[in-house]
């Protein structure tokens, strides 16, 4: 029995075989969890003083963080829903894990907006109440539209990824030996009963919700853009922002997934549910975004060249001025990096995979901090042109947000199953359905 | 008031979905209205069996778009009256009733709105969340999770007979039929 591969998913959830890698990992983790709290309560008592952020520089490490963390979870998600949608045959041993990293991600950028207020305690002022002062928020604001889009993601991510897990959580109610197992997954399970009528509401539901990501995330990443479009600084005020947020995001989500995914495979010997071809596929999408990413930065240079002295002036600055090692940084590790995903031997490599995840990812990042920190650097106005440098607290924030996502990433693959049981029991044949034949 | 059926029904247990579906369609044919089928996977082939379910059909879509009329619409009409009707702020001369910049709200919430309404008739549908069940009572019923597919004739349906049903049900050759109680 336990050499079907859904049965696989389940037991690692169920008999938690789990050593002290799993416990290793965990409690580095945890330390980053630690930094995290740290960074915030040094932030709570003594503000956002403790940053390097000061005028021109209003927004640094707060804002980069967020826009990254946000293009991870929205490209996540629109891998998972995009699998969902396509009936894709291979997707369902990556769209759980996908759908995990989304919401984990989402937590995690959700964070520092929060943070950024300078008076994080009041952040509910931006949400429409019928207060006693009798203001309302300023609904012109990118601020406010924020608050909605990420309140809509958590919410959304949330849903689909439960909805999708109900049936595991009555496999594992069922098949659990332990009471507290029993009562845990039996309670979240909601009382599934795998009924025919269950099944195709559920479908539905899934498929309606599948639908739903798609647009918001491209709403949601577009929203993110309009932070710095709708500003006048240079650099900023670009109508073009939105499809290059979304397109910059997909990058550093795929490699996201494409990492969670090869660890996922081999800390859980997930081998023959997280096959080659999955890893592969990943990467070619990779590929094939980081090509998008390339002819992004030559429109880029193509507007700000267009576009009148400022911009042009702000272009060439950031590729040779003091930010010039971080943008070519940024180009390197985005398009750069994933110049080797053409050769079929680093695609087959976990480990020049993960080496290629991690850069693209910081190549994203740093493209975040050229955007929010090197936008700023030569403004309209000579007298607010200067420069910046974080401080430990700021790094301890990135540092502590990626802890927090590891810690969150550990708690699923140990608690949830990773891969979806029951689709992986109709898509790979199991006990009643023959292989790849949908009942 | 009628008295209570003794028992919630029969159901027979098979060993595949084709069997199942099978099984489904003679009961069907021979009239019988209230079954369900229980399975680890879905099977799409037993909608038609399903009495009530073709004329729901478009039930949660709609769901989903009228919840995302009423959030969406909701919160511009919220923008709009805290913005320009009950706090007007003039910047600089510009229209307080400014609808671009409405929009992201706007569109954000009613994909929200789509996306709970959605999952919450999915629920109501489903009936879930439902901690008590008389299927639960049956000792193998937890391998609708795994490894078996089950049909259930409920006692209130109409041409239920619990020595008739049981025979019908056994003719379908199941792996074993059994009564489930309350």
């Amino acid at each position: 029995m336990a050499a079907l591969p859904h049965h696989e998913a389940g037991a690692i959830v169920l008999e938690q075989r789990f050593g002290w890698r799993w416990a290793a990992g965990f409690a580095a983790a945890l330390g980053g969890v630690l930094v995290l709290a740290v960074a915030c309560a040094g932030l709570f008592v003594w503000g956002v003083g403790v940053w390097g952020t000061n005028v021109p520089y209003v927004w640094a490490f707060d804002i980069i963080n967020y826009v990254w963390w946000i293009g991870i979870a929205n490209a996540a998600s629109l891998l998972a829903a995009a699998l969902v949608l396509r009936g894709a045959r291979w997707r369902t041993s990556i769209n759980r894990f996908a759908e995990a990293a989304a919401l984990f991600a989402v937590l995690c950028a959700g964070l520092f907006p929060i943070l950024h207020l300078g008076r994080p305690w009041l952040f509910h002022w931006v949400f429409p109440y019928p207060a006693t002062f009798e203001v309302w928020p300023q609904f012109r604001s990118p601020l406010v539209w924020d608050f909605f889009a990420i309140l809509t993601h958590i919410v959304v991510t949330a849903l689909f990824w439960y909805v999708g897990l109900i049936p595991d959580l009555a496999a594992l109610r069922d098949r659990a030996r332990t009471r507290r197992g029993q009562v845990v997954f039996g309670a979240l399970a909601l009382g599934w009963r795998g009924s025919a009528r269950h099944w195709l509401n559920h479908q539905k539901a899934y498929r309606i919700l599948a639908a739903l990501v798609v647009p918001l995330v491209v709403f949601m990443q577009s929203t993110v853009s309009f932070e710095f479009a709708v500003t006048v600084v240079p650099d900023w005020h670009r109508a073009r922002f939105a499809p290059y947020f979304v397109v910059s995001g997909l990058l550093s989500g795929l490699a996201m997934v494409l990492v969670v995914a090869l660890l996922v495979r081999t800390l859980l010997g997930l081998h023959e549910l997280v096959t080659r071809r999955h890893i592969d596929i990943i990467a070619k999408l990779l590929l094939a975004n980081a090509v998008v990413m390339a002819w992004s930065y030559g429109f880029e240079g193509f507007v700000a060249w267009q576009a009148g002295e400022h911009a042009w002036h702000s272009a060439l600055e950031k590729v040779t001025g003091p930010f010039a090692p971080l943008t070519w940084g940024a180009m390197l590790g985005t398009v750069g990096a994933a110049q080797a995903l053409w050769f079929a031997r680093v695609r087959r490599s976990a480990p020049a995979l993960i080496a290629v995840g991690v850069l693209v990812n910081a190549g994203v990042w740093l493209d975040r901090l050229v955007i929010v920190v090197g936008g700023l650097y030569r403004d309209h106005l000579p007298s607010s042109w200067g420069t910046y440098g974080p401080t430990w607290w700021e790094a301890g924030l990135l540092a502590g947000t990626i802890g927090l996502f590891c810690a969150l990433m550990l708690l699923f693959v140990r608690f949830v199953p990773a891969i979806s049981m029951f689709e992986t029991h109709a898509e790979h044949g199991g006990p009643g359905v023959r292989p790849g034949v949908r009942p | 008031m009628t008295a209570r059926p003794p028992a919630y029904g029969l159901i027979a247990q098979f060993d595949s979905a084709d069997r199942l579906v099978a099984a489904a369609r003679v009961l069907h044919r021979a009239g019988y209205r209230r079954i369900d089928g229980f399975s680890p996977v879905p099977v799409e082939d037993l909608a038609p069996y399903l009495p009530g379910e073709a004329g729901r059909r478009w039930l949660l879509p709609l769901a989903a778009l009228a919840g995302a009329l009423a959030l969406g619409g909701g919160g511009y009409a919220l923008q709009v009256w805290t913005s320009a009707v009950d706090y007007p702020l003039n910047v600089g001369g510009r229209p307080l009733h400014s609808w671009p910049s409405f929009l992201p709200a706007t569109i954000i919430l009613g994909i929200l709105g789509a996306a709970v309404a959605a999952v919450l008739t999915m629920f109501a549908l489903n009936r879930l969340p439902e901690p008590y069940h008389p299927l639960f009572n049956d000792p193998r019923f937890h391998r609708a999770s795994g490894d078996a597919y089950f049909l259930c004739v409920e006692s209130a349906d109409p041409l239920f007979e619990a020595r008739r049903t049981r025979r019908a049900l056994e003719d379908l050759r199941p792996d074993r039929v059994a009564e489930v109680p309350w």
